[in-house]
């Protein structure tokens, strides 16, 4: 159904207006889909234990065991999203009968895929953080929901960082949740050529091991405030 | 049965006043929620100038008026929304035993309401219809107020169909869910852009189009070039609200005198 408003939306705006320059109404259409695909997964909050162990207390006994927490909650998430992803193949199917979408080359495929890997990186460590916020606050459903939000326009799932304007349109590209969505998707139809692709793929990377440093900041500060309140 | 209805919202209202930090909070979240829509759509309208001769601020109006008829809805009657979770409690029993109307104290349920989404509603169609030039004649001033109404009432039976359901299934979050998110993506652009099929639906089966893109060609006076119906129609929405409402009510009727209950 979503796939099918896509789909209508689209091509309205093609047939009436000038298409803008680089993305033609058969990549917008891969791009939105496959976008849709990839929200199937990527949506899935695979750090939400960490809240629901806070509110319970068994972060604590979690955390005497010899194992790496972070690491406990990123296989689970990692789990989770393995079932959601089965998920995507009957979505995959049903997207096919309604739409065309490009296919592209294997290479390019590969690509796409390593860049995905990458932006599911940097979306489970966005989660985490959100999810840390529980240390301080106990409650983050508000807060979860508005970066949520404000990730779905800026990260290009809902449209093309490339139609955002001007000097707006330059800084949502240089906005971490760019790396989530839009550099994958660029890949996939093209926009980002070959040539380009080791830049794209870099500035995810650092994106990545940026929030990975702050994770891991976030959660020994973290951790400590737990073994202040004495669990 | 007025007066106690009074007396409800009074106590709503003071409540909503002893929590304001609630308030500000929820504030911030709806705003935030609408938003990135309304970013949405005019990042795309920025580079498509024209959805089937409509531009954003058309769309922005079209939006405004979806808007104040579905969070009219969700101030006036959120609780309906709930009543599957009172079904699956077994707390629904208590309304069926005592003397009043079911659905009058399914509607009175105590909960808290925060109005933010209407105030914020009414600010976004006022700036709308500034935005987009509507002229704001008696015609305006006497049929916007009752659309919204009407389109409130759309809403509402929309939601009291889905509450019945679940006397029979139980659970029903996700037929909810696909509901809801249809009706957003459906409300939020002219139905013209939909294949023939999609927009009868959404005239005469589920009737959407009513809240906001029929009462909208009028106002903007578009031609309307989908079903190529009269734009006139679009103030019959208050009617369709009460019409869809009707026959929803028919079915909670209907559902009520089937009701057995699921033994928790």
């Amino acid at each position: 159904m979503r796939v099918y408003i896509l789909r209508s939306l689209w091509t309205a705006l093609y047939a009436q207006n000038v298409a803008p320059v680089g993305l033609q109404l058969h990549s917008m259409i891969t791009y939105a889909t496959v976008a849709m695909l990839m929200s199937l997964i990527l949506e899935v909050d695979a750090t939400r234990l960490i809240r629901e162990k806070l509110r319970e207390g068994t972060i604590a006994t979690d955390l005497m065991k010899p194992i790496s927490v972070p690491f406990y909650f990123f296989s689970d998430g990692l789990g989770q999203t393995a079932l959601h992803a089965l998920l995507v193949v009957p979505s995959l199917l049903c997207a096919l009968l309604l739409v065309r979408i490009d296919v592209p080359s294997p290479t390019t495929f590969a690509v796409f895929l390593l860049a995905f890997v990458i932006g599911y990186g940097v979306n489970f460590f966005l989660n985490f953080l959100m999810n840390c916020i529980a240390f301080w606050t106990l409650e983050t459903f508000a807060a979860q929901l508005i970066v949520r939000w404000a990730s779905d326009l800026l990260s290009g799932q809902i449209i093309p960082l490339l139609f955002f304007p001007g000097i707006v349109g330059r800084l949502v590209f240089a906005l971490p949740f760019a790396a989530i969505y839009s550099t994958p998707l660029l890949i996939y139809v093209g926009v980002i050529p070959p040539a380009r692709w080791a830049i794209g793929i870099a500035v995810q990377m650092l994106w990545l091991v940026l929030f990975a440093a702050l994770a891991s900041v976030v959660w020994r500060a973290a951790s400590n405030r737990v073994v202040i309140q004495g669990g | 049965m007025l007066g106690a209805y009074a007396q409800y919202w009074r106590i709503n209202l003071l409540t909503m006043l002893e929590y304001r930090a609630n308030f500000i909070m929820w504030f911030v979240f709806t705003i935030v929620y609408h938003g990135v829509a309304l970013g949405a759509l005019f990042v795309t309208m920025e580079r498509f100038p024209s959805m089937n001769g409509w531009n954003f601020r058309d769309v922005f109006f079209l939006y405004a008026l979806w808007m104040c008829g579905h969070e009219l809805h969700n101030t006036l009657f959120f609780t309906v929304v709930s009543v599957p979770e009172y079904v699956r409690e077994g707390r629904f029993d208590r309304f069926l035993v005592r003397p009043l109307d079911t659905l009058f104290q399914v509607l009175t349920v105590p909960q808290q309401i925060v109005p933010d989404g209407l105030i914020l509603g009414i600010a976004t169609l006022a700036v709308a219809t500034h935005v987009v030039g509507v002229r704001v004649d008696w015609v305006f001033a006497l049929f916007v107020p009752a659309i919204v109404f009407g389109g409130a009432l759309i809403d509402l039976g929309i939601s009291l169909a889905i509450a019945t359901c679940s006397f029979w299934f139980v659970r029903v979050d996700t037929l909810r869910w696909v509901v809801m998110s249809l009706e957003q993506d459906f409300t939020r652009y002219p139905i013209s852009i939909y294949g023939r099929g999609v927009q009868i639906v959404l005239a005469f089966v589920l009737p959407f189009a009513f809240m906001n893109y029929f009462p909208a060609t009028y106002f903007l006076q578009k031609a309307e070039i989908g079903l190529h119906l009269n734009p006139a129609v679009g103030l019959l929405t208050p009617a369709i609200g009460l019409a869809w409402l009707g026959a929803a009510y028919a079915f909670w009727i209907f559902g009520l005198r089937h009701y057995q209950g699921t033994g928790s």
